[in-house]
């Protein structure tokens, strides 16, 4: 406690004469310019935060409960909570199929890019040339959205690669984006295969953190590789399979870019998610009320997914 | 190091605070600027902006050389076009007029006229115009620019459906022509359609595309309109699909998917171009891409008219289009019409088109670039025995006459408002259709109620 007055020096302070008063008076001026350029200072960043965050979020929130065309700021009409009920209202697809399908979109990416980067960088922490291996994963995530999933497209096609492998094992073709049985688990592959490389990279990173002591006494004590990946690497990689979990479940729920290229939602509403739903209620039928009112909802699902993998992590010790 | 003298400092201190504060007062005086609409001194031009779609390539070229010679003959008024891409269009009508930046004249899609209208962003034409518009064009043309009877702009490109045939395959299955009815498109479909051992798709009797809305839905309303049925009732405010005429279509395309002569699976329109497809309805546009990616095998493209359900049945395809309308925050919505009608309406002289051959320019502009407008007598001009305007020929290609007979029945494609999203749900539920996850009567019921529900919001 720097700052704070010792007792001897704030009896002082309290039997001060009246004649020294313009010197308390002229620290706390100072302590207010002080205050003052500190703002100035943080005022750019604040000014930022305001414009592009606190500004529209509440104008989302008024149109959220708003009808607007999205044309002219005069006609925004305010209807109150009629956006969140139409929502939810029998017939309404939002629920299900569209936020059923964000879920189950979000969950399938993160479970395969997670199973796989783990798979992918315990093995690279075994191998020679580290560093090129590391950047041959990362590829996907600098290669643009539209790259990789008209690629990917082109591949599930009836004459495709991966039909032609099939079709090459003796086996019949599969219409994987046509089907609506199969379109969203094949979009959630490729998102999940675009998705790798970033988690690839944090994993590796926190292997290298994981004392080597520990793998030595394991070997002592007559650990297999399987028993020493269970109870030493994957108990070890829990903040980074934490900090993998929570950022790509988020991007998971808020991502509809690969869909738009691969599938435009469809078979009708087959491969339909949230964020998409959201573009199109704005941008193509201009009914900005609806759309605002699904990104408030979606942002209750993004906030409560992450409490709970935050929790449960918590629960097993370890702290975002 | 010798110190500075202080008066130096002094003046060099103050240049930097000064520029300090004057680079951001200048960009944001700049970026907060009104976009330039001339400099509004008597005497000096007043500048239209237009907005369209025509970004880049021929169609860009196309738009400029009309505005050109506009600018380079009119002292007091000028235009400025100004374009981005087709996906773009609508979100920048929408962003520039919440900012208050709207251009003078748009080129919006027709289907969004509704949505547009409702917004308040469209003028209603002049009473003149308006006239002059319902005397000159097509009546599909004039329903697609026209929102509850009022006329809103000038119709620039008009698009009709038809069949698309492949001459080789038919010859190869011994059939003569293309079909003209319902049961001679299915018979033909069965007969030309062939996959391999592992079910892949190698050639399709009838293309269905879904490829995006606008294909998806387009093909359905017209086999729709053929068969005498509507997508939505004449108020637009409740669908009409829910009828012996849509349930005829659904099953006719449900019966063809079943049967393997139709794979939605593939693209259609890659497919077509590589003689893997017999037949597929599409609009008029399409002449243009496959003459230059099919080279010599475009000789074996045909056009007829959508088969009917019976050969005794009255003609009837979908027509869809775009229009040139003048923005009500305009501020010189006068001269906006003006330009429009020196554009739309005024006559050229066409080389090479006889006697009395002359058309407006934004006909001999479409047809410039393959397409065509709602002016029937403009088209029979520029694409009749002399009319080769154009490149590649444009005129003298006999698969451009089905498009052009097509406009004296075609109906125009509803644009009432929320008609974009009815269109996304139709296309929707033909998905839901095609891929068995409804039947015919419930892919209908669902339409029903989910069009319903959005075409009868009043706000």
């Amino acid at each position: 406690m720097v700052n704070a007055l010792t007792p001897e020096a704030a009896e002082r302070a309290a039997a001060t004469p009246r004649s020294a008063r313009p010197a308390v008076g002229a620290r706390g001026r100072t302590r207010h310019r002080q205050a003052v350029v500190a703002y100035l200072f943080l005022a750019p960043a604040l000014l930022f935060f305001a414009v592009f965050l606190i500004l529209p979020l509440g104008f989302a929130l008024v149109l959220s409960m708003s009808h607007w065309a999205g044309f002219r700021l005069g006609d925004i009409d305010p209807v109150g909570p009629d956006n969140f009920t139409g929502l939810f209202a029998d017939g309404s697809t939002f629920l299900a199929p569209i936020l059923t399908n964000t879920l189950l979109f979000a969950l399938g990416t993160v479970a395969l890019a997670l199973a796989g980067s783990v798979i992918v960088a315990t093995c690279i922490d075994r191998l020679r040339y580290q560093g090129l291996w590391r950047t041959l994963y990362f590829l996907p995530i600098v290669t643009t959205v539209v790259a990789v999933g008209n690629v990917w497209k082109y591949m599930y096609e009836p004459g495709g690669l991966v039909n032609g492998v099939l079709n090459a094992a003796g086996l019949g073709s599969v219409a994987f984006l046509q089907d609506p049985g199969t379109a969203l688990p094949s979009v959630v592959v490729v998102q999940a295969w675009a998705s790798a490389g970033s988690a690839i990279l944090v994993l590796t990173a926190g292997l290298k953190s994981v004392p080597e002591s520990y793998y030595e006494a394991a070997a002592l004590d007559g650990a297999g590789p399987v028993t020493v990946f269970w109870r030493i690497t994957l108990p070890l990689l829990r903040p980074s399979l934490l900090f993998v979990c929570v950022t790509q479940f988020l991007t998971g729920l808020q991502s509809f870019a690969l869909i738009i290229v691969m599938t435009q939602g469809g078979p009708g509403d087959a491969t339909n998610v949230a964020a998409l739903e959201m573009y199109r209620q704005a941008f193509s039928y201009g009914d900005w009320g609806t759309a605002s009112a699904a990104a408030f909802v979606l942002f209750v699902v993004v906030l409560l997914v992450t409490l709970v993998q935050l929790w449960i992590f918590r629960r097993k010790g370890e702290d975002a | 190091m010798r110190p500075a003298h202080p008066g130096s400092r002094r003046a060099r201190g103050l240049s930097r605070r000064h520029f300090a504060l004057a680079l951001p007062s200048a960009l944001l005086a700049s970026g907060c600027a009104a976009p330039h609409r001339g400099t509004g001194r008597p005497g000096d031009p007043v500048v239209l902006t237009l907005l369209s779609h025509y970004a880049s390539g021929e169609l860009k070229r196309a738009l400029q050389g009309p505005v050109d010679e506009w600018n380079a003959t009119h002292d007091r008024v000028k235009v400025r076009t100004k374009a981005v891409e087709f996906t773009d269009l609508l979100t920048t009508f929408m962003v520039r007029q919440a900012a208050g930046q709207g251009a003078d004249i748009l080129h919006p899609y027709c289907l969004w006229n509704g949505q547009l209208v409702r917004a308040g962003v469209l003028r209603p034409a002049p009473p003149e115009h308006a006239e002059e518009i319902r005397r000159g064009y097509s009546p599909a043309a004039v329903g697609a620019a026209s929102v509850g009877g009022r006329v809103y702009g000038y119709p620039t490109e008009t698009q009709t459906y038809a069949l698309y045939y492949n001459k080789r395959l038919l010859r190869e299955a011994g059939l003569d022509g293309p079909p003209r009815t319902w049961r001679e498109l299915e018979e033909t479909a069965y007969r030309t359609a062939r996959r391999d051992r592992y079910g892949n798709t190698l050639v399709q009797g009838f293309g269905l595309s879904t490829v995006d809305d606008s294909t998806t839905v387009g093909q359905t309303l017209a086999l729709l309109s053929a068969a005498g049925g509507r997508f939505v009732s004449a108020d637009g405010r409740s669908t009409a699909i829910d009828a012996p005429a849509g349930r005829a279509v659904f099953d006719l395309e449900h019966r063809l998917v079943a049967a393997g002569a139709s794979d939605p699976g593939v693209n259609v329109y890659q497919a077509f171009p590589s003689g893997q497809v017999t037949m597929v309805i599409s609009a008029g546009w399409w002449t243009g891409s496959l003459k230059p990616l099919m080279g010599r095998d475009y000789r074996d493209v045909g056009v007829a008219p959508v088969p009917l359900p019976d050969a005794d049945g009255r003609r009837a395809t979908l027509s869809t289009g775009f229009m040139l309308g003048v923005n009500t925050a305009s501020e010189h919505p006068r001269e906006a019409w003006e330009f429009l009608r020196w554009l739309n309406a005024g006559k050229v002289r066409v080389p090479g088109a006889g006697k009395g051959g002359s058309v407006t320019r934004m006909s001999a502009l479409q047809v410039s670039v393959g397409s065509l407008t709602g002016r029937a007598d403009d088209m029979r001009t520029l694409l009749g025995k002399g009319g080769a305007v154009g490149k590649g020929g444009a005129g003298g290609d006999p698969n451009l006459r089905p498009f052009l007979d097509a406009l004296a029945y075609a109906v125009p494609e509803p644009n009432v408002p929320g008609a974009q999203q009815a269109k996304t749900l139709l296309r929707k539920n033909i998905e839901a259709l095609w891929t068995g996850q409804q039947s015919a009567g419930e892919a209908l019921r669902t339409i029903r109620r989910q069009v319903d529900q959005e075409v009868s919001r009043s706000w």
